[in-house]
Parts: structure tokens; C-alpha cells; sequence
């Protein structure tokens, strides 16, 4: 079994698993709702409808939906004692990490994808380039598994871990929630330029944190 | 398996001597920077902050950048020196980055009329801050002595990324900070010859301070890492 097919495994593992106990997605997608319907009445049904105000909503909310699916996720390892198996087998910390990584993208896609059409939906958003749009939230999406995994990993069995993935990943997600907001503003108001310029940023993150994330990252794994 | 040693780190030789050089060469630089450097043309006085805000930006760096090997040091060998060196680093390096920001604020208040901004550069600075901070907040948690070090070396190592992030961000984004004056690319300092000198001579007097406390820190950390790896054998 190659280095690939394990990492697939551990993230088709985790998908089943949400699938039968769907707990980390329906926390999600209702703290994501909530916090959009929040927005309108902090920010006052004009300004939550600006494109930077509604998008700086959005990825928070993503950000820290993505801790929670994250979160459950390792807790239920922990909690059937899987994550111990997992590491058993051969390569098995890589394909933890990598595993957990495609696993978290793909339940922050259906997580984004709603809170998405949501926030479009209750805030009349206007769109003026949706194929950027698309583009720069799938860059800002698959930006957040390495580095929210990373943290989890860290923090895994260590005191106060719920306060301690926000408090490590949250500072290095800055330029993730800098470029996804910026860019998603952007495609909004029309800028297409300056969105595929905070897309190619986003990429890069992706890249840089994925790499350094895949060499180091299973050192970490107890 | 992690290479257990209770002998005394060969740095701590150097120890009595690097506080008094780095005594000597702090008060040196207080005399260079508060009376023998002139005043500046534009600025008056309130420019002197440099000679305390620059020298601690460098050991901000500096100390993340010896976080980062030590980090990969302990990774690799599993030496407990390394771990020793990282959290004596750190510890220091976030002292000196909370002095580059409350130095910044001090000069800014008179100059930009106000003691914070949202520029990208005190932006950036505050979030490395924060991330050392939870490098120490994470080693704290933690109770067993590996996992502790392995959990923080990987942390030391995704964290150095924050570096140039926040050294470039003058140049990548639209900062109200001043664009680098000595380390410029492809051009010569724009600094007065004495007020360059001074702000070398406060550069290696903090650098002194900053190894004379790593150095301190170290030997505090031996100790502790000697009594933990007692109690284990």
C-alpha cells in the first residue's frame, strides 16, 4: 500500500465516520449560520452587506469552524483509541496528518460551500465575477487544513487543548485570512486582477504549510 | 531515544564574562546613544528611540531564527542542549519583541500622533509576539519532558515562516512604517556616520545582553532538565 493510498484511507476513515455520527458538520454549519445572522444585527443590515465586512465574516466563521470539525475529529480517534491503530501501521503519522488534512478540506468544503449560499442568500450579495469567487474560496479553504491540523496535532493530549488550537493556529492563519477575505472582496466588486493575485497568495500558503507540514508535523504524533 | 546528559552546556563557561562585557557595552551604548549622537535635523530627540528599538527588532529575529534551529537541532538529535537552547530563545526573544513594540509605540506616539496603527508592520510584529507567546503557552501545558520538546520543535520550526513575513511587510504592503534605513537593497545606509555608529555599538551591546541571558536561562533550564531526568532513571 503506497504512501497515497494509507493517507486516502485515514481521510475515507474520517468522512465515514462524520457520515455516521455527523456531529463535527452539524456544529459547524450551525455555528457558521449563526454567526452570519449575527453579523446583521452587529454591523446593521447596510454594512454586513459591504463585500469586505461579509467576507471578514465568512472566513472567521470558516476559521473557526474548521477548529471544531478538527477538534471532533481527533476526539474521536482519542476516544476509540483509533488514532493508536492508525500510528501502528507502517507510515501510519504521515497518513494521519495527510489523512486528517484531505478529510478537514473536504467537510470545510460542504461547510463553506453553505455558509456560502447562506450568506449570499440573507445578505443579497451581489457577485460580480463568480468564477473568481469560486476560485479564491477554494484557494482560501484548502489554505485551512494544514495549518489547523498542525495545531491539533501539537495540542493533541495536552492540557486545555480547545483553548490552545485557536491560540497557535489562529496567528499563523493571519495571512490565510488576510489574502481569502481581500480576495473574496475583490471578486465581489469586480477587481478580478486582485483576485487572482490573493489566490496565487493563497496557494502559496497552501503550498509552503503543506510541505513543512507533511516533514515535520508527523515527528509530533504520540 | 532522547540523549540523556546532565554535564554542563559549554557555553556556560562563558558565562561571568559575557555579563560584564555585556554590562560594559550597555552603558557604552547609553552614552553613545543619549549624549555623544547628535540630534536629528527633522526628529529632535525622539529619534534616539532607534538605538533601543532597532538593536531589539534584530534580537526579535535573531532569537526566532535560533528557536527555529534549535528546534530542528533537538528533531534530529534529540539532545536535550537543544531544547534548552530553544526555550532560553524564546523566552528572551519575546522579551525583546515586547520591547521593540512598547520602543515603537514610544516613538510613534510623538511622530505619527498616536501609540498604535494598524500597520502590516506593528501588525505583524504583534502576531509573532502572540505566536512565541503560545510557543511558551504550549511548552507550559505540556508534562512529559520529549513530548514537550517535540511538540515545541515543530512548533519553533511552522513558526519561523511569521519572520519574513513581518521583515518584508513594509515592502509588500502600504505601511506607515519607514522603509528599511540601513539594510537597504542595493543602496548604502541613509544614516549620519555617528548616529550609524551608535546604532552599532547599541546593536552588539544588545546582542551581548541577549546571549548573556540565553545563557542564563540555559543554565536554569540544565538544572531542571538534570532533576526531571533524575527522577525518570
Amino acid at each position: 500500500m503506497s504512501s497515497l493510498d494509507r493517507a486516502l484511507l485515514v481521510a475515507a476513515r474520517d468522512l465515514f465516520a462524520e457520515r455516521a455520527q455527523p456531529d463535527g458538520l452539524a456544529a459547524a454549519l450551525t455555528f457558521t449560520g449563526m454567526v452570519i445572522l449575527l453579523e446583521s444585527l452587529a454591523f446593521g443590515p447596510g454594512r454586513a452587506r459591504e463585500a469586505d465586512v461579509a467576507s471578514g465574516v465568512f472566513w472567521i466563521a470558516v476559521l473557526f469552524a474548521a477548529v471544531l470539525i478538527s477538534a471532533r475529529s481527533f476526539d474521536r480517534d482519542l476516544e476509540d483509541d483509533a488514532i493508536d491503530a492508525v500510528i501502528a501501521m507502517p507510515g501510519g503519522r504521515d497518513a494521519l496528518y495527510a489523512g486528517k488534512v484531505v478529510a478537514l478540506g473536504v467537510i470545510l468544503l460542504i461547510v463553506a460551500a453553505a455558509a456560502g449560499l447562506f450568506s449570499i442568500f440573507l445578505l443579497d450579495l451581489q457577485i460580480a465575477l463568480p468564477a473568481h469567487l469560486l476560485l479564491v474560496a477554494l484557494a482560501g479553504i484548502i489554505a485551512l487544513p494544514p495549518v489547523i491540523v498542525t495545531t491539533s496535532v501539537i495540542a493533541l493530549r495536552v492540557r486545555a487543548r480547545f483553548a490552545v488550537v485557536p491560540i497557535l493556529s489562529f496567528p499563523m492563519l493571519v495571512p490565510q485570512l488576510v489574502a481569502a477575505t481581500q480576495g473574496a472582496a475583490a471578486a465581489l466588486t469586480g477587481d478580478g486582477p486582485a483576485a487572482l493575485a490573493w489566490a496565487g497568495l493563497l496557494a502559496s500558503f497552501t503550498l509552503v504549510y503543506g510541505v513543512l507540514g507533511l516533514t515535520i508535523v508527523p515527528a509530533a504524533i504520540e | 531515544m532522547i540523549k540523556t546528559t546532565t554535564a554542563p552546556f559549554p557555553t556556560i563557561r562563558l558565562r561571568p564574562w559575557l555579563g560584564i562585557t555585556a554590562t560594559a557595552a550597555a552603558i557604552l551604548a547609553s552614552w553613545m546613544g543619549l549624549v555623544w549622537a547628535p540630534t536629528d535635523a527633522v526628529q529632535g530627540d525622539v529619534y534616539r528611540v532607534i538605538y533601543v528599538h532597532v538593536p531589539t527588532a534584530w534580537l526579535a529575529y535573531l532569537a526566532f531564527v535560533i528557536v527555529f534551529l534549535a528546534s530542528i537541532g533537538w528533531l534530529w538529535t534529540r539532545r536535550p542542549w537543544f531544547d534548552a537552547l530553544a526555550v532560553a530563545s524564546a523566552e528572551v526573544g519575546v522579551v525583546f519583541t515586547g520591547l521593540f513594540i512598547v520602543a515603537g509605540s514610544i516613538w510613534a506616539k510623538p511622530t505619527w500622533g498616536v501609540w498604535w496603527t494598524w500597520d502590516p508592520r506593528l501588525v505583524t510584529t504583534a502576531i509573532m509576539f502572540l505566536m512565541y507567546l503560545g510557543y511558551l503557552l504550549l511548552r507550559s501545558l505540556s508534562t512529559d519532558f520529549e513530548r514537550r520538546a517535540t511538540r515545541a520543535a515543530v512548533l519553533g520550526v511552522i513558526a519561523v515562516v511569521d519572520i519574513p513575513i513581518v521583515h518584508l511587510s513594509v515592502l509588500w504592503m502600504n505601511s506607515v512604517h519607514q522603509l528599511p534605513t540601513v539594510a537597504r537593497i542595493g543602496a548604502g545606509p541613509a544614516l549620519d556616520a555617528q548616529m550609524g555608529m551608535t546604532l552599532g555599538v547599541s546593536v552588539i551591546a544588545f546582542t551581548l545582553v541577549y546571549f548573556a541571558l540565553l545563557v542564563e536561562r540555559m543554565e536554569l533550564e540544565r538544572r531542571r532538565q538534570t532533576r526531571v531526568l533524575e527522577q525518570r532513571s
